[in-house]
């Protein structure tokens, strides 16, 4: 009886899973603050919490992610690239193409039949090209993230953001409150705009089809519908946080077998 | 400013949301402060951002052109003037007063004055005091010069690792002055380099710049009026040629009462 870990401390969510036979049994979310060496070890201990393990039943563990640099413990470290195309491929082993939006990066990634990656493209070190741009305008309209994607679907004239950067798209966004602009318009407009940054990485690799979307963005029903208006349809996992860390832990099961 | 461009008021105040209002409350404090009613002032001429919204100008020239003239003033051998505002960055390439070449970056806020309010926000710190902290580092750190928002992430982290302030701080103005070097690359960097703009009053980012331009960079005595300077002296000439030529004085009509949006 084996059992593998994969852990993913991404710039926000801190996310593990625990897969057996290349399926998923458990999986566990914090936020991930500050001191990524100590989120890693409580999401490990919850992780094993929750499934009723011990640190001696996991044969191998994988990490990825922005602060996979500094994990205490975990036997490999992979590139949340190549975690990703793995993750996508064991839910949806169609899918051709995987757009991951994450807190600090947007990436667009061709997988092959077998979870490899073929091709990929990752935005700049700039906050509009990520899930931070978001954020950072739902923080100016008092908003909750989870609020946002649904209310931007009431949106009847999605404002231009001009800049494409996210602190002058703040100034933006309160102007447009002062003009008496719905938060809505505003909203509708963050999410064109990424949707457009994501679409320029797209146009960079080419597009395949099926296509999915993971990563924090994934649940943004905001962003999923901007992004489908360029003609894209979008495949979503249940679960799209834990796609990297569900891939982190098949790689982990695959380097033993 | 007089006919012998001596400075007799100078007035410096947030600009806030309403342009056309501040304008006029501008312009009542500095003819108050030279003891001069409205009348007697003989050619006014608006720049900036919000040049259009003076409804009491006789014209209204570009921050560039303006600044040029303002920075020639102060320093006559300036051949590069480096200004960094509140939200762009602008590198100009002047000789004998007359501007050349200039590149600008208005997309993004990394690079800019408005980087340093955020840095300096999150820090809990007064804009004020980010220079001469910073001097006191030993061990400066790197920072993300390529966006605003990261950069703060970075120095959250730094500050929860225990790096002594000054020392993050030293790598914030090395970040803007480098991104702000690579700018004005194309100019070709020579001396004199002036630094004006509010920036320019943050003596870590001033010694930042020398280092990342291997320069001396010189500083005006009020790095914020480069631009209205050199707007009064161009009104000056421009008085002066029409009177030489027996042409009137070309003046708008001149409004000097509040406008609102509502009117």
């Amino acid at each position: 009886m084996a059992w593998f870990t994969g852990i993913d401390i991404g710039s926000g969510t801190s996310k593990g899973v625990i897969t057996k036979d290349g399926k998923l049994e458990v999986y566990h979310m914090l936020a991930s603050g500050v001191n990524y060496r100590m989120v890693s070890q409580k999401l490990r201990e919850e992780l094993l919490a929750k499934a009723g393990l011990c640190a001696e039943d996991i044969a191998r563990t994988v990490t990825t992610g922005h602060g996979a640099g500094i994990i205490p413990f975990g036997n490999q470290h992979v590139a949340d690239i190549q975690c990703c195309a793995k993750g996508i491929n064991c839910i949806f082993p169609s899918v051709r193409m995987v757009i991951d939006v994450q807190g600090q990066s947007s990436q667009v990634i061709q997988v092959d039949k077998n979870g490899q990656v073929t091709n990929f493209a990752v935005s700049e070190a700039c906050a509009s090209g990520s899930g931070c741009f978001i954020e950072v305008i739902a923080n100016v309209l008092q908003l909750e993230l989870k609020d946002i994607g649904p209310l931007s679907l009431n949106a009847k004239n999605p404002v231009t953001f001009t800049t494409g950067c996210a602190v002058f798209g703040e100034s933006e966004a309160i102007s447009r409150v002062s003009e008496g602009i719905p938060k809505e318009d505003i909203l509708a407009g963050v999410h064109k705009a990424l949707a457009g940054k994501i679409s320029t990485l797209i146009d960079r690799v080419g597009l395949k089809e099926p296509c999915a979307i993971s990563g924090g963005g994934g649940l943004n029903v905001g962003l999923i519908k901007r992004v489908e208006e360029l003609g894209i349809q979008l495949l979503v996992p249940p679960q799209p946080q834990i796609v990297n860390a569900l891939g982190a832990a098949i790689m982990a099961e695959e380097q033993v077998t | 400013m007089d006919r012998d461009e001596e400075i007799c008021a100078s007035v410096i105040t947030h600009t806030g949301a309403e342009h056309r209002r501040l304008a006029n409350k501008v312009m009542e404090k500095a003819l108050g402060q030279a003891g001069l009613s409205f009348d007697e002032i003989s050619y006014v001429i608006a720049t900036g951002y919000g040049r259009i919204r003076v409804p009491f100008a006789d014209r209204q020239i570009t921050e560039l052109t303006c600044h040029a003239r303002g920075v020639f003033r102060s320093s006559p051998d300036v051949r590069l003037a480096i200004d960094i505002g509140g939200q762009d960055a602008k590198g100009l390439k002047i000789n004998g007063g007359k501007l050349l070449d200039f590149t600008m970056s208005d997309k993004c806020a990394a690079g800019t004055g408005r980087f340093l309010e955020i840095i300096a926000d999150s820090l809990d710190l007064r804009l004020d005091d980010l220079g001469s902290l910073s001097l006191k580092s030993t061990n400066k750190v790197s920072i993300s010069s390529t966006c605003t928002v990261f950069a703060r992430q970075e120095v959250v982290s730094r500050i929860s690792e225990g790096v002594p302030l000054e020392d993050i701080l030293a790598g914030i103005h090395n970040a803007i002055a480098s991104r702000v070097a690579r700018m004005v690359e194309r100019l070709k960097v020579e001396p004199e380099v002036v630094f004006t703009g509010g920036v320019a009053k943050n003596i870590g980012v001033v010694k930042a710049l020398e280092e990342n331009l291997g320069c001396e960079v010189l500083v005006p005595e009020e790095p914020l009026l480069s631009g209205a300077i050199g707007a009064a002296l161009l009104g000056k000439e421009i008085t002066l040629k029409a009177i030489a030529q027996g042409r009137p004085i070309p003046r708008e009509e001149r409004r000097l009462e509040e406008v609102t949006f509502f009117q």
